[in-house]
């Protein structure tokens, strides 16, 4: 998070570098706003008057939808922008663009950009809140945030856990925050994938680095899939995508081996048959459907958190 | 005669470190006196400051013609002047490319108008900088090249380049390379490592400009020809070019002066500011320090100010897609002073002995040499202020307290310190 004026923070750019009382901070609230989602009015005042814009130049349905009803439930004022409706398309810069959303006096811009680094580009340049929904293959918090209000749901502290990350860890912004916001809890995280996509250097980010997913599978409290797609990657980055599948897939058999109550996540969409079976997927120990109702919460928790006028100066510190 | 009264001459040519008086005689050195020992004549008082050969840069992008938001043979003389410049080699990486004759011929005219550092011009090696045919040498040495070079991106054909270094032996003049290896650079941003992990960017593994320099320096060994690495900035390649020299292969080799002060955490300090954004990129202070030291030893005999200015449209954006590279001219002498701590002897060898000596030229303050001088003042500091005559937007080390202020720049006599 960067400080605005009056020492406030004003954005939520990435999950390195914030403290446990910070990360705490937001999930205890999150749980607090969960509540609202089970009433039969789903709706609460809070930033009633306030705009915010959803900018997204980079490809999303569920991560767009989840921050836009998360801010139509605050009662703020919502509008969505697209890079492929819009003039980016026309060679527009970045700064450009967002001196034309400046100058509808938005309060909050949730980003999501290709370009690992846009949102804090924006965040440098305007004083609107930035929030950070995923840039290039730097960190996507919220999502990361959303996963350890699960966590902590089924796990409660998660200081001592041990969260497994499975996939291409390299490129996944995903992953990157939830290693950052994981370690800072005290969780320990254990990463397995293919060499190129789980690299030995990725021990220095305090990640315990693995090759085979069935290392990590025994004593993980929580095993976090990554979506594979072989079209997005760079030349030469994996073989096929059906060794992927018999290395590093989550079928039964190598379920049967996990702790009985372990956590099975993803961040979505999944590869059924790739990197999830739909067994699995769809089986006791999948809360990949939880993990998008608390998206929601934790969305709201952090708007409010960052815009709401009871948030204020020190809200989310 | 012009007399430059009370100053230090260092000349660490000859081994000169004392207070001369300095006469000059249009554009040579008449000769050096002790203080008040000299002819009559007009007199400036250099009290307090140093007289050493003026500097010479090897590979500067001058952006002329073809790009004039970046820079142009005026703006680049002036600020190549206004940093103790004296000789600007310009790269061929202009639009058109430096590939033939008549492009030389024009750079040569125009550059005798330059109002600040000399220019001097670099051919193209291959056609169209592309890598792929070899460029008329003959024709180009013929028009007044003082040197070849490749582009920003190394030629990745190892039989190209083995072609190239033999086919421009014969005409004596340097070739200047960077070392890299395409395939291994290519979507990479930052030098990669636990920095570009942290911070979520591409990485560019340093093993590209270990291929690069082992591949040329083979090629060299084996052709004979007189190469130059223009960027060398890690530790690793500077442990092929010890082994090489050691062998007697004749390669020199560079580094950016802004490499010996700088590190890859600046991107992350920064939250991804695009003057970080550099080709090669910064490195991790191990490279940093090995660089130092390589420099100190003479491995790396020269420092370069790597000039590459840059509009505000290509540095104002996302860093993975804003252009690599940044301004030096004006910064290089007090970087490299500030690097090496204060030893400005070894300072005005980097920046001025060891280029001059790639073009075959002896960089001296003595009778009878061209008087290309610096005078300097090695006690100022200060922060680095942004660029002043360069149409560069794009200086890393703007706000970093650096020593020494370059005073007045002589170009063949005559003061060209841009005003």
């Amino acid at each position: 998070m960067t400080e605005g004026n009056r020492g406030r923070v004003k954005d939520m750019l990435g999950l390195r570098g914030l403290s446990r009382e910070q990360l705490t901070r937001i999930l205890d609230t999150a749980a607090n706003f969960r509540q609202v989602n089970e009433r039969r009015i789903k709706k609460v005042p809070t930033l009633r008057g306030r705009t915010v814009v959803t900018a997204f130049f980079e490809n999303s349905t569920r991560t767009r939808l989840s921050f836009e009803l998360a801010a139509k439930r605050l009662s703020a004022d919502t509008l969505s922008f697209s890079a492929s409706t819009s003039s980016t398309a026309k060679g527009e810069t970045l700064l450009d663009t967002a001196r034309n959303l400046d100058a509808m006096r938005p309060d909050a811009v949730i980003v999501r950009h290709p370009a690992s680094g846009a949102p804090h580009l924006l965040a440098r340049h305007f004083p609107w809140t930035v929030i950070n929904a995923g840039d290039g293959i730097n960190e996507h918090p919220t999502q990361a945030l959303l996963d350890m209000l699960t966590m902590r749901d089924h796990l409660g502290d998660l200081e001592g856990r041990t969260v497994a990350i499975v996939g291409d860890v390299l490129h996944s912004r995903v992953a990157r925050s939830n290693i950052f916001g994981l370690q800072t809890l005290g969780a320990k995280v254990e990463v397995a994938g293919p060499g190129t996509m789980c690299p030995p250097a990725l021990a220095e980010l305090g990640v315990t680095v693995r090759h085979r997913i069935d290392e990590v599978v025994e004593r993980a409290d929580v095993i976090m899939m990554l979506r594979i797609q072989r079209e997005r990657l760079g030349k030469a980055m994996m073989s096929t995508t059906q060794e992927y599948a018999a290395l590093y897939g989550l079928d039964e058999a190598r379920l049967r081996r996990a702790r009985p109550e372990v956590l099975v996540m993803h961040p979505g969409p999944i590869n059924r048959g790739v990197e999830i079976s739909p067994e699995v997927a769809d089986g006791p120990n999948s809360v990949i459907l939880e993990q998008v109702s608390n998206g929601l919460a934790l969305r709201m928790a952090l708007m409010y958190l960052l815009l709401g006028d009871e948030g204020g100066s020190d809200a989310a510190a | 005669m012009l007399r430059l009264e009370g100053a230090r001459v260092l000349c660490p040519a000859t081994g000169v470190d004392d207070l001369l008086d300095v006469v000059l005689d249009g554009a040579r050195i008449e000769g050096l006196y002790p203080p008040g020992a000299g002819p009559a004549g007009e007199a400036l008082d250099c009290a307090g400051l140093v007289i050493a050969p003026a500097f010479v840069d090897l590979a500067c992008q001058l952006c002329d013609p073809g790009f004039p938001w970046r820079e142009d043979l005026h703006s680049g003389s002036r600020a190549g002047a206004a940093g103790g410049f004296a000789t600007l080699v310009a790269a061929p990486a202009t639009s058109p490319v430096v590939d033939r004759a008549a492009v030389v011929d024009h750079l040569v005219r125009r550059g005798a108008e330059a109002p600040g550092a000399r220019v001097a011009v670099s051919g193209a090696l291959t056609v169209g900088l592309l890598g792929l045919e070899l460029a008329e040498l003959g024709a180009l040495a013929d028009a007044g090249c003082c040197a070849f070079a490749d582009g920003s991106r190394p030629v990745s054909d190892a039989g190209v380049l083995r072609r190239a270094l033999e086919y421009a032996r014969p005409f004596g003049l340097p070739v200047i390379v960077r070392p890299g290896e395409p395939a291994l650079e290519q979507e990479g941003v930052m030098h990669e490592g636990v920095v570009s992990l942290s911070v979520g960017l591409r990485g560019l593994p340093e093993a590209a400009e270990e291929v690069g320099v082992t591949r040329v320096v083979a090629l060299a060994r084996a052709t004979g020809a007189r190469v130059h690495l223009s960027h060398v900035t890690t530790a690793r390649a500077v442990a092929v070019i010890e082994g090489a020299r050691r062998e007697g292969v004749a390669v020199s080799a560079a580094v950016p002066a802004r490499h010996l002060l700088l590190t890859d955490a600046a991107v992350a300090e920064s939250a991804y500011d695009t003057r970080f954004r550099l080709m090669p990129p910064l490195r991790p202070e191990r490279d940093r320090r090995a660089l130092i030291e390589a420099v100190r030893s003479g491995v790396i005999d020269v420092v370069a100010p790597d000039h590459v200015p840059l509009g505000r449209v290509e540095k104002e954006i996302e860093f993975q897609y804003a252009e690599p590279g940044a301004v030096g001219l004006e910064s290089a002498f007090a970087a490299t002073l500030t690097a090496l701590d204060g030893d400005l002897a070894l300072t005005v060898r980097r920046l001025s002995l060891g280029p001059a000596a790639v073009l075959g030229q002896l960089a001296r303050v003595a009778p009878g040499a061209r008087a290309d001088l610096v005078l300097i003042d090695p006690g100022a500091e200060g922060p680095c202020p942004a660029p002043r005559w360069s149409r560069g937007c794009n200086e890393p080390l703007q706000g970093r307290t650096l020593r020494g202020r370059v005073v007045r720049t002589l170009v063949g006599g005559v003061d060209r310190f841009p005003r």
